[in-house]
C-alpha cells in the first residue's frame, strides 16, 4: 500500500448514513482487496477506502476520480465482473456493492495509477478538437492500414468480454394508470396521491433505494428526516395492492401511445444471477398517465484543473457524507455560484468535516446563507487552478483582492442544477430556458405526461412535494377517478438563487467541459473560431456530450460558453436533442429471450419425431426445421445420400413431408370468381375433384407466388402456396377480400398446420398407397388421373385428402392426413411401401428432382420475374381481369431482351455448375456490361450423371443450343455451358400420367 | 380390418407429461396440454351474421360473442377469432365428426373448417401466471382489464396465439399453431421458471 493519505482507510464517518455497519462486504479492484458496507455503491466504498484514482481519461490519459454520486458519472468507469460476465464502462457510482464484487480499472496502461500514455498530455496542444478530422485525412491509403488501427488501439475505454454472455435477459410488459419516473420528493408525493386514490401505479427509480435526493440531503418533512419520510412513504406504497415499486429500474425512453421503455437490473447486485432469474429485464410499460419526477443533475463549473481527482460535484460530496457516511475528503473547498453550495458547506460542517473555504462567484451573498457554516468565505471569487499529483492538494483562488492558494484535498463544485428532462423531449419538444434558475426546463411534454419537481425546475423541497402531489392528483382525475384528499407533507422552503458562472476565463490551466471525452474550454473556443457554432456542430466537432454519459454535467456549460463566444443568448444558441436511451442499455436486454436457438420460434413438421428417429439431418428452411436427407451408415457424404434418394424415387418410390407448403381452405359461393381475380389463369371452371396449377401476381405485375388449387366441392377449395410465401399470400388475400372485393361470399382460413402432407412419388407410388387407402377409395389411373383431387379415407376410416400432383416429375400423389397422425403415417408408409422399395427423402432430393423437371421455386420467384420471364406467359388469361394484369403489360416488362427462364448444362459433363454464376457470351469480356443473366438453381442430377442448372438469360428460350459462359467471380469459376430447355426429365410428362 | 392403424400423437409429446416443478419451488405457474377437444373455424357467410347467431343460439344455447369473448356455457364453446369468425370448441376427439355436425347445424349461414389438428391448446394457470405471461404478452391481464371469458388474438414471442381466460384463479388457454407448439411451450416454461413451474394434467371438461 502506498503512503499517500488517500490510499488509507479512515474516510468512513463514525455514525449516520443509510449503510448497515453490521454487514461488511469484501470486494476486489485490480486484484486488491477492499471492504465496504451493505448499502454502499462501489463508489462510496472506494471513497471510504481512500481510493482516489479510478480511471484515466480517454484522450490525454489524465488521472481521474469519482466526480458524482449518480448515473451522470463521466469519469469513474470500470470493467465490472470478470470473464464472460465482464461489463466495460460500468459507472462505479451506480454499482450496488455486493460481497465478492470484482472490478478492473480501464484505460490505464500499465495501471491507472501509473499510466505511460499520460505522455499524450504533452501533445495536448495539437490534439484538440477536430484533430482527427484534420490529421488523418491523407494519404488516403493510410486510413485503413495505419490510422484506424492506431486510433482504435488508443481509443475506447473498457474491453468487451469477447465471450458469449452466459446470463439470460428477458422482456416483460406492464400496464398502469400512472407511471411515476423517479422516487424523490416529487415522485413519492405523486405516487402517494395517485395510489391512495386507488390507481394502478408503477414507480421506477434507477437507484436501488427509493427516495432520490431525500436520501442524500438533510432536510425534514413532517418533522422527520427526509430519508425517514421516504421510508414510510415507500412502506405505505408497498402496502397498497395496486402499486408496483421498481427500484434498480431506469425508464430510458418514451414511445408512441404512452409506451415507455425501462431497464430493470434484476441481478446486477449479485455476482451470478439467482437460478431462473435474468440478469436484466427490459420492460415495456404502457401508462395512461405519466409523472416525470426524475429530479435534476448538478452541473460543474469549467475552471483550470477541474479534472484533478478530488474535484467533485458539491451535491455528491454531500450525498457521500449523508447517505453513505463517507467523507470524500478531510479538507474541503466549496466552489459555488448558487445557494445550494452553501448547504453542502453546512452539512459537511455538521458531520465534522473541515470546510476550509467557501468560494462563491457572486459578489453579494444573503446573510442567511452564512449561518451554520465554518471556514473562510471568499465572495466574488473563482478557482483558477489546482495542484496535486494524483489528487488535489491545493486550489488557487482569484478574487477582487488578489490570488491565494488554499490547501485542500477536495473541491466541491456547485454550478447549479439541470432538470432531468430527457424523457419529456423524446417526442421532439424543445427545452425552454429559464433565466431565474439558469437552466433548461421541459417544453411541452408528450401527451399524457406531466413533469413535477426538480425535473420541472422546482429547486426547493416544499415546491417539489407540492408539485408531485398536484401531478399525482391531476393524473387520477384525468382518468375519471376521485383524488384522495390528504394533507400536503410539510417541509421548510428555502431560497434558491443562482448567478451562473460557466467558465472561469481567468483559468491558468486546462479547464474541462466534458470529462469523458476530454473536451476543454479551448476546444469550444476553437470550434467557435472555425465556424462550428451551432450546438449540433459544436457537439460533433468537439465530441462534447457524445460519450456514454452524454455530457450530463458539462453540456449546458459548453453551449453557454459557445453563446458567450458568439455574442448570442443561451436560448438563441439552443440545446441539442434528447433521444432515447436516457442511460446506456445493453444490447442483450433488447434481444431478451430471443438469442441463439430462441432467436425466432422454430416450426416443426408433423413427422419431425419420426424423421429424428430415422436419423434425418435437419435444415432450417425459413422458420421450419425440415429433414434435409436421410443418411445411411455406409454413405460417405450428403451427395451420395441424395443421389440414392433421387434414384430410389425415379426407379421405385419415395416419400417426403411437404406439410410446410401453405394451405388455405376457401369456402363460399364466390370462391371461383375470387380466385379468378387472384390468379392470372381461370379457376371458376375447375371441376370438382380436380386440381390446377396457378400463378398470382403482385399489383405491380411481377410474380407473387405459384401453387395449386383443388376443388373439393362446389363451394370448397384448397389452395397451396410456396412455403416461403404462405403468410404473404394469406395477407394479400385478406386485403383483396376485405378491401377490394368485399362483395364476394368467400370465407378462408389457413389450414397449413391441420394436415400432415406427404408426397409419395415414383413408379411404385400407387401400389405403395393402395395398401393404406381404404378400398372404397379408387386411386387407379382411370378413377383418379393426373391432377385429380379428392377426399378419401385411409387406414380404416381416417379422413384424408389425396391430390395427384407431382413436383418430382414422377407418378406422384400428395396425401394429407390430420397432423396428429403425421409420425404414425410416415411409419406406415415405410411399412406399406417396403415391398415396393420405398425410401424417405428430404428436401435436398426434392430440390434435385424439381430442377431436373424444370419446376420453379423461390430462387426463380424472387420478386423480379414476370410470368412471361418464367415461361408462363400463355397462362395469363385475356378474357378476365386479375391483380397485376395492367402493370404486367408495361412496355419494360414486355421487352424481348428480358432475362427469361432456361436450363443449362456444362459442355464438359465432369464440371460443376454454381448457383449465382453470371452468364456471359463466349469470347466477351467478363464484366457487368456483358452480363446477360444468372444461374438461379443448380443440382447434380443422378439421372443425367452431371450437374445441371436453371436460370434466367436474356432472350433465353430463343438461344437453346447456344453456348455461353457461367462465371462465378466469387468462387473463381468459369464454365462453358449449353443453353437448353429447362425440363431435363420426361418432357412429354408420360411418367406423371402413368 | 385395415392392415395399418394410425396412432395419434400430441404435438408436444413427452414435454407435456406431468412433471414436478422445474425449479423445485411450489409452482407459481402450471402448464398443461389440453387434449380431447375438437376445434372448428366458423365463418359467417356473406351478410349472414345475424342468422348465424340465431342458429347458434337455437342449436347450442349460447349467444355468439360479437366482441373478443369466449363462451364456455354450453357443450360447444365459441371464441371470437376476428370479425365474423369464431373458433368452436367441442367435447369431441374426432375433428371430422365435429366439423360435419357443425356444418349440418349451420348449413347456409356459416363455413365450417376443421382446425382440430391445426392448433395445440396449452393451459397456463397458477398464482403467478400473469407475471409469467407478461414476459411475452402485450395485453394487460390485470383483473380490471381482462376477465374470465375475455379472449384475444395476438402474438407471444413471435408466435401467433388465440387465447382466452377460463377462470379468475387465473387460468388461460392458448390456441397455438401446431408447428409452433414446442416453441411456445419452451418459451412459457422458461418465462415461468423463476416462479416455479409444474407440468400438470389438464382436467377434461
Amino acid at each position: 500500500m502506498s503512503a499517500s493519505p488517500y490510499e488509507q482507510p479512515g474516510f468512513r464517518l463514525a455514525e449516520g448514513g443509510l449503510v448497515d455497519r453490521r454487514v461488511v462486504l469484501a470486494f476486489n479492484l485490480d486484484g486488491r482487496s477492499f471492504t465496504g458496507l451493505s448499502g454502499d455503491t462501489l463508489a462510496s466504498a472506494l471513497l471510504a477506502a481512500g481510493k482516489r484514482i479510478i480511471g484515466r481519461s480517454f484522450k490525454y490519459h489524465r488521472p481521474r476520480g469519482i466526480i458524482t454520486a449518480g448515473s451522470e458519472e463521466p469519469n469513474a468507469l470500470v470493467e465490472l465482473r470478470s470473464g464472460a460476465r465482464r461489463e466495460p464502462n460500468s459507472r462505479v457510482t451506480t454499482i450496488e456493492l455486493y460481497d465478492g464484487l470484482e472490478a478492473t480499472t480501464q484505460n490505464g496502461w500499465p495501471s491507472v495509477d501509473f499510466d505511460l500514455r499520460r505522455i499524450n498530455s504533452l501533445f495536448s496542444p495539437i490534439i484538440g478538437a477536430g484533430f482527427y478530422y484534420k490529421t488523418f485525412m491523407w494519404p488516403a491509403a493510410f486510413w485503413e492500414r495505419v490510422y484506424e488501427p492506431l486510433i482504435r488501439r488508443a481509443a475506447g475505454l473498457g474491453r468487451a468480454a469477447g465471450l458469449a454472455d452466459p446470463d439470460h435477459y428477458e422482456h416483460a410488459n406492464a400496464a398502469c394508470d400512472v407511471l411515476i419516473v423517479g422516487s424523490g420528493p416529487a415522485g413519492l408525493a405523486a405516487a402517494l396521491a395517485a395510489a391512495r386514490s386507488g390507481a394502478r401505479v408503477i414507480v421506477c427509480d434507477e437507484d436501488f433505494l427509493l427516495g432520490g435526493r431525500l436520501l442524500s440531503d438533510r432536510q425534514e418533512i413532517d418533522g422527520v428526516s427526509g430519508a425517514a419520510w421516504a421510508q414510510s412513504a415507500v412502506a405505505e406504497l408497498k402496502s397498497l395492492p395496486e402499486v408496483r415499486l421498481m427500484p434498480r429500474t431506469t425508464v430510458f425512453g418514451c414511445y408512441d401511445g404512452g409506451v415507455y421503455g425501462a431497464l430493470q437490473r434484476v441481478s446486477d447486485h449479485w455476482p451470478v444471477p439467482v437460478a431462473h432469474q435474468p440478469r436484466q429485464r427490459l420492460w415495456r410499460i404502457v401508462a395512461k398517465r405519466t409523472v416525470l419526477a426524475a429530479g435534476a443533475t448538478e452541473r460543474g463549473i469549467v475552471f483550470g484543473g477541474n479534472d484533478r481527482p478530488g474535484v467533485m460535484m458539491s451535491a455528491a460530496v454531500r450525498a457521500y457524507a449523508n447517505r453513505f457516511a463517507v467523507a470524500a475528503g478531510q479538507r474541503v473547498v466549496v466552489f459555488t455560484n448558487n445557494n445550494d453550495g452553501w448547504r453542502t458547506a453546512r452539512e459537511l460542517h455538521a458531520h465534522g468535516i473541515e470546510v476550509a473555504a467557501i468560494v462563491d462567484a457572486r459578489a453579494a451573498i444573503p446573510d442567511t446563507l452564512r449561518a451554520g457554516v465554518a471556514g473562510r468565505i471568499l465572495t466574488g471569487g473563482a478557482i483558477i487552478g489546482t495542484t496535486g499529483g494524483r489528487g488535489i492538494r491545493a486550489a488557487t483562488i482569484e478574487t477582487a483582492r488578489g490570488r491565494e492558494t488554499i490547501a485542500c484535498d477536495t473541491v466541491a463544485v456547485a454550478g447549479g442544477w439541470n432538470p432531468n428532462l430527457g424523457l419529456a423531449g423524446h417526442y421532439g419538444s424543445r427545452a425552454i430556458w429559464r433565466e431565474d434558475i439558469a437552466a433548461f426546463v421541459p417544453g411541452t411534454p408528450p401527451k399524457g405526461m406531466a413533469v413535477a419537481g426538480a425535473a420541472r425546475g422546482a429547486m426547493t423541497l416544499a415546491t417539489s412535494l407540492k408539485e408531485g402531489d398536484a401531478a399525482g392528483r391531476a393524473a387520477v382525475e384525468a382518468l375519471g377517478m376521485t383524488a384522495f384528499a390528504a394533507a400536503l407533507p410539510r417541509a421548510d422552503d428555502e431560497n434558491f438563487a443562482i448567478q451562473p458562472v460557466w467558465h472561469v476565463t481567468a483559468s491558468i490551466q486546462k479547464a474541462f467541459v466534458d470529462f469523458q471525452n476530454d473536451v476543454t474550454a479551448a476546444d469550444v473556443a476553437l470550434a467557435a473560431r472555425e465556424g462550428f457554432r451551432s450546438v449540433e456542430h459544436l457537439k460533433r466537432y468537439t465530441t462534447l456530450g457524445m460519450a456514454t454519459d452524454q455530457g450530463r454535467i458539462g453540456n449546458v456549460a459548453g453551449l453557454a460558453m459557445m453563446a458567450a463566444l458568439t455574442g448570442r443568448s443561451i436560448p438563441e444558441t439552443g440545446t441539442t436533442t434528447h433521444r432515447p436511451p436516457y442511460t446506456p442499455v445493453a444490447i442483450g436486454a433488447f434481444a431478451g429471450h430471443h438469442r441463439g436457438k430462441a432467436f425466432r420460434p422454430i416450426r416443426r413438421t408433423p413427422s419431425h419425431d419420426w424423421a429424428q428417429r430415422q436419423g434425418a439431418v435437419f435444415v432450417e428452411s425459413g422458420p421450419w426445421l425440415r429433414a434435409q436427407y436421410f443418411p445411411r451408415a455406409d454413405e460417405k457424404n450428403w451427395l451420395e445420400t441424395v443421389n440414392r434418394e433421387v434414384r430410389s424415387v425415379r426407379d421405385r418410390v419415395g416419400f417426403c413431408d411437404v406439410s410446410t407448403l401453405g394451405k388455405i381452405e376457401l369456402h363460399g359461393a364466390d370462391v371461383g370468381a375470387f380466385l379468378d381475380r387472384l390468379y392470372v389463369n381461370t379457376f371458376s371452371t375447375l371441376p370438382v375433384g380436380r386440381a390446377r396449377y396457378g400463378v398470382m401476381l403482385r399489383e405491380d405485375g411481377f410474380v407473387l407466388d405459384d401453387g395449386t388449387v383443388s376443388r373439393l366441392a362446389d363451394d370448397r377449395f384448397l389452395m397451396t402456396t410456396t412455403t416461403a410465401n404462405a403468410g404473404r399470400v394469406f395477407q394479400h388475400m385478406q386485403f383483396c377480400h376485405q378491401v377490394l372485393w368485399p362483395q364476394f361470399d368467400v370465407q378462408f382460413v389457413s389450414a397449413t398446420d391441420q394436415w400432415a402432407q406427404f408426397s409419395v412419388a415414383g413408379p411404385n407410388a400407387r401400389r405403395a398407397l393402395q395398401a393404406i387407402v381404404d378400398p372404397q377409395s379408387d386411386i387407379g389411373n382411370a378413377a383418379f388421373p393426373y391432377m385429380a383431387a379428392g377426399e378419401i379415407t385411409v387406414c380404416g376410416g381416417v379422413a384424408a385428402r389425396l391430390y395427384r400432383i407431382s413436383f418430382s416429375g414422377e407418378l406422384a400423389y400428395e396425401v394429407g392426413v390430420p397432423a396428429r397422425y403425421g409420425n404414425s403415417f410416415a411409419d406406415i408408409l415405410m411399412r406399406a411401401g417396403a415391398p415396393f422399395g420405398i425410401v424417405p427423402y428430404g428436401i435436398e432430393a426434392l430440390g434435385v428432382m424439381r430442377i431436373e423437371k424444370g419446376h420453379l421455386s423461390g430462387n426463380e420467384l424472387d420478386g423480379r420475374t414476370t410470368a412471361r420471364d418464367l415461361g408462363l406467359g400463355r397462362m395469363m388469361s385475356t378474357r378476365k381481369d386479375y391483380v397485376g394484369r395492367v402493370l404486367a403489360g408495361r412496355p419494360a416488362l414486355l421487352e424481348p431482351d428480358r432475362m427469361s427462364f432456361v436450363g443449362f448444362r456444362p459442355v464438359d459433363p465432369s464440371l460443376r455448375l454454381r448457383a449465382g454464376a453470371h452468364l456471359v457470351p463466349r469470347g466477351a469480356a467478363i464484366d457487368a456490361a456483358h452480363d446477360q443473366g444468372v444461374v438461379t438453381s443448380v443440382a447434380f442430377s443422378p439421372s443425367l450423371g452431371q450437374w445441371i442448372g436453371l436460370g434466367l438469360l436474356q432472350r433465353g428460350p430463343g438461344r437453346v443450343g447456344e453456348r455461353v459462359r457461367a462465371v462465378d467471380p466469387v468462387r473463381q469459376d468459369n464454365v462453358e455451358v449449353e443453353v437448353c430447355a429447362p425440363c431435363f426429365i420426361d418432357p412429354q410428362g408420360e411418367r406423371l400420367r402413368a | 380390418v385395415p392392415s395399418f392403424i394410425l396412432t395419434p400423437a400430441s404435438s408436444l409429446g413427452a414435454l407435456a407429461w406431468p412433471a414436478a416443478p422445474v425449479s423445485g419451488a411450489a409452482p407459481g405457474v402450471t402448464v398443461a396440454e389440453r387434449t380431447g377437444i375438437a376445434l372448428c373455424n366458423v365463418l359467417a357467410r356473406r351478410d349472414a351474421e345475424a342468422q348465424l347467431a340465431d342458429r347458434v343460439r337455437q342449436h347450442f344455447g349460447v349467444a355468439l360473442p360479437s366482441e373478443p369473448r369466449h363462451t364456455a356455457t354450453s357443450p360447444v364453446a365459441f371464441a371470437w377469432a376476428g370479425p365474423s369468425q369464431w373458433l368452436a370448441l367441442g367435447q369431441e376427439t374426432d375433428g371430422r365428426a365435429f366439423e360435419l355436425q357443425l356444418r349440418a347445424s349451420l348449413a347456409g349461414v356459416a363455413s365450417v373448417i376443421d382446425q382440430s389438428d391445426d392448433r395445440a391448446i396449452v393451459r397456463v394457470g397458477g398464482p403467478r401466471a400473469r407475471d409469467a405471461l407478461a414476459k411475452g404478452l402485450h395485453i394487460d391481464l390485470h383483473p380490471s382489464a381482462f376477465r374470465p371469458g375475455d379472449a384475444a388474438v395476438t402474438a407471444v414471442a413471435y408466435i401467433g396465439v388465440h387465447f382466452w381466460q377460463i377462470d379468475a384463479s387465473p387460468t388461460y388457454e392458448f390456441a397455438v399453431f401446431r408447428s409452433f407448439a414446442v416453441a411456445f411451450w419452451d418459451w412459457i416454461v422458461q418465462a415461468a421458471a423463476e416462479f416455479g413451474v409444474a407440468v400438470v394434467q389438464a382436467p377434461m371438461r
